[in-house]
């Protein structure tokens, strides 16, 4: 279609709005990031330019490194273990046995949910005195295993990430999408050369929505990296910085007017994400760039 | 039309090729232990996800005794003072009223805006078409928590501190990268002889867009629709850091402020959580397959 001059402006009219709202509230804050990492800045005095010292202090805090080490887990964990039980449960309902739709809909619940929310429910589960889980401990005569989750050192952090690998509704749905897409006459094919459902699932499914597996990869792992509500909320980063994750070391440093702090970490946590993407990307060789 | 007969033929051959042998006992019983490892799997992750949630809603019945006396016991009277309470005691209707005021606001400008760009990226062909797409999709993997201290900034500078329209504006533009996604691919369905017949037939560029494609990809802005009202509801971050009173707050700050305020009065806290994601539940169960589409369009798609 030619477009005429009036055209021409409409376009821009439309695209306005977005790249303005887009530049205030992306591009400009990375940029703005980035830049004042580089100062020493308490929001009050004015602003120093301190070089990379921000970043030396940053990876001098025993706390940082334990929130990076632990966001870092929290990926893998989503990545490696999240991900391919959600692909488990798509490959079962992908043949759809009786009520897929009813578990469908259900797996999702958690994902709908506020992170406020289920951090909350879960304070209740895991609580040493009234908590459901000590309970059911008791219940079943394992008393010896309870203890106070969230706030043992060896239980906290493990206690706080395990609960939310269950929850698998919303990668289990993008890959079972992919799944219905591909051609009933692949499997037709297969089962009159005599591969088995098993065989069908590893060399026609799977190797076939490689690209919705690598999507839920990377957002599996860019969750991990953005993690905050859970940890605020159920720890707040105890005990003794055991459960800290880097959102919560950069909103302590806002709290402590730290901004230049606060910002380098918000630059590294920006950089492991793009790490973590770029890897992703290169490790399924996905061509087309796919969410 | 030939295809079509041609696939029809093929379904038909393939009810005769599937007779199914008798099968060995032995292949009878893996069968059957593969059925039990796959329903045991179903239900299991089921359970995971229902059981906690029926808890919730079933101790907000409580009376706090009886929840301090035992975990799994049925409340004897159902205990509705608790849901009143969470409402009196910690101002849990201001704050539901402006979560609704901000998350339908944010979501309608944000559709409103990323229709907008969608249109024009998904409908015309120009120099930067990629380059700003692309740009906009990044967005998605941005990790916008790690721009607490410029969001700030920029919300005090505008003066919009503590104030709804700051989260709205937020809100809305936090969410541009992935409604500008979703809605770009449903416009792309869109056969363009529709568009062209329009222009020939002499409709502006702004009467093709409100006339024909905005109503054609009604499904592509109740899907985005739908996950940007999630994302506003659900946001707790901003809300805590861009308001510091009841005035503009929203619900997830009102469920966490419960919990340092009444500690004691457990029953009437899991009240108020329950009061904060039912609007998620319902608003789940009626687009459920506008959410569903809109992540498999994503997956599927590319």
């Amino acid at each position: 279609m030619r477009k005429t001059y009036k055209d021409y402006i409409g376009m821009l009219v439309f695209l306005l709005p977005a790249i303005v709202l887009f530049a205030a509230f992306f591009l400009y804050p990375v940029g703005y990031v980035v830049v004042t990492s580089l100062l020493k800045w308490d929001g009050i005095t004015k602003a120093t330019f301190v070089g990379l010292n921000n970043y030396k202090l940053i990876f001098t805090d025993e706390v940082f490194l334990t929130s990076i080490k632990n966001n870092i887990i929290w990926a893998l964990a989503g990545g490696l273990i999240q991900v391919p039980l959600a692909l488990m449960i798509a490959l079962i309902l992908a043949r759809k046995p009786r009520g897929w739709k009813i578990f469908r809909t259900v797996y999702f619940f958690p994902n709908i949910i506020s992170g406020v929310a289920l951090a909350m429910m879960w304070s209740a589960i895991f609580n040493d005195e009234y908590g459901v889980l000590n309970g059911l401990l008791r219940i079943i005569g394992l008393e010896s295993l309870q203890r106070n989750w969230l706030g043992d050192l060896h239980s906290a952090f493990p206690s706080l990430i395990i609960y939310w690998l269950f929850y698998i509704g919303y990668f289990m749905i993008i890959i079972l999408a992919e799944i219905s897409s591909i051609p009933e006459t692949y499997y037709e094919a297969a089962s009159i050369d005599g591969a088995s459902k098993l065989k069908q699932d590893l060399f026609i499914t799977i190797p076939l929505c490689k690209g919705s597996i690598s999507t839920c990869m990377t957002l599996a792992m860019v969750y991990g990296l953005r993690q905050f509500e859970q940890v605020y909320m159920l720890t707040n980063g105890g005990p003794a910085n055991k459960t800290s994750v880097m959102v919560l070391y950069l909103y302590k440093q806002i709290q402590n007017y730290r901004y230049g702090m606060a910002n380098a970490s918000g630059v590294v946590l920006i950089i492991i994400g793009a790490l973590v993407i770029i890897t992703i990307k290169k490790l399924f060789r996905v061509e087309k760039y796919q969410m | 039309m030939k295809t079509a007969k041609n696939s029809l033929e093929t379904t038909e051959r393939k009810d005769i090729i599937v007779t199914k042998p008798k099968k060995p006992l032995k292949v009878f019983i893996s069968e059957n232990a593969k059925s039990i490892f796959k329903w045991g799997l179903l239900l299991f992750f089921l359970m995971y996800t229902l059981v906690p949630m029926l808890w919730l809603i079933i101790s907000s019945l409580k009376t706090n005794t009886e929840l301090m006396g035992s975990h799994f016991s049925l409340p004897s009277k159902l205990q509705f003072g608790n849901y009143i309470n969470a409402f009196a005691v910690s101002g849990l209707g201001t704050l539901f009223l402006n979560s609704i005021i901000i998350s339908l606001a944010a979501t309608l400008l944000n559709v409103l805006v990323a229709a907008m760009a969608g249109y024009v990226i998904s409908r015309f062909n120009f120099k930067l078409k990629e380059g700003i797409f692309t740009m906009f999709i990044t967005g998605i993997l941005v990790p916008i928590n790690a721009l607490m201290v410029p969001y700030f900034t920029l919300i005090t500078k505008l003066n919009l501190y503590d104030k709804k329209i700051g989260l709205i504006l937020t809100y809305a533009a936090i969410g541009i990268p992935m409604s500008v996604y979703i809605i770009r691919g449903f416009m792309n369905t869109i056969p363009a002889e529709l568009e062209e017949a329009a222009a020939i037939e002499g409709c502006s560029f702004y009467q093709r867009f409100f006339k024909i494609i905005l109503p054609l990809s009604r499904t592509g802005l109740v899907t985005a629709g739908t996950f940007q009202f999630l994302l506003c509801w659900n946001e707790f971050i901003y809300a805590m850091l861009l308001t510091s009173s009841v005035k503009s707050r929203t619900i997830q700050l009102g469920v966490r402020y419960f919990s340092n305020q009444f500690t004691t009065d457990y029953t009437s806290m899991y009240a108020a959580i329950v009061i904060s994601i039912i609007p998620s539940i319902i608003g789940y169960i009626i687009f459920q397959e506008q959410i569903i589409s809109g992540l498999t369009n994503g997956a599927v798609k590319g």
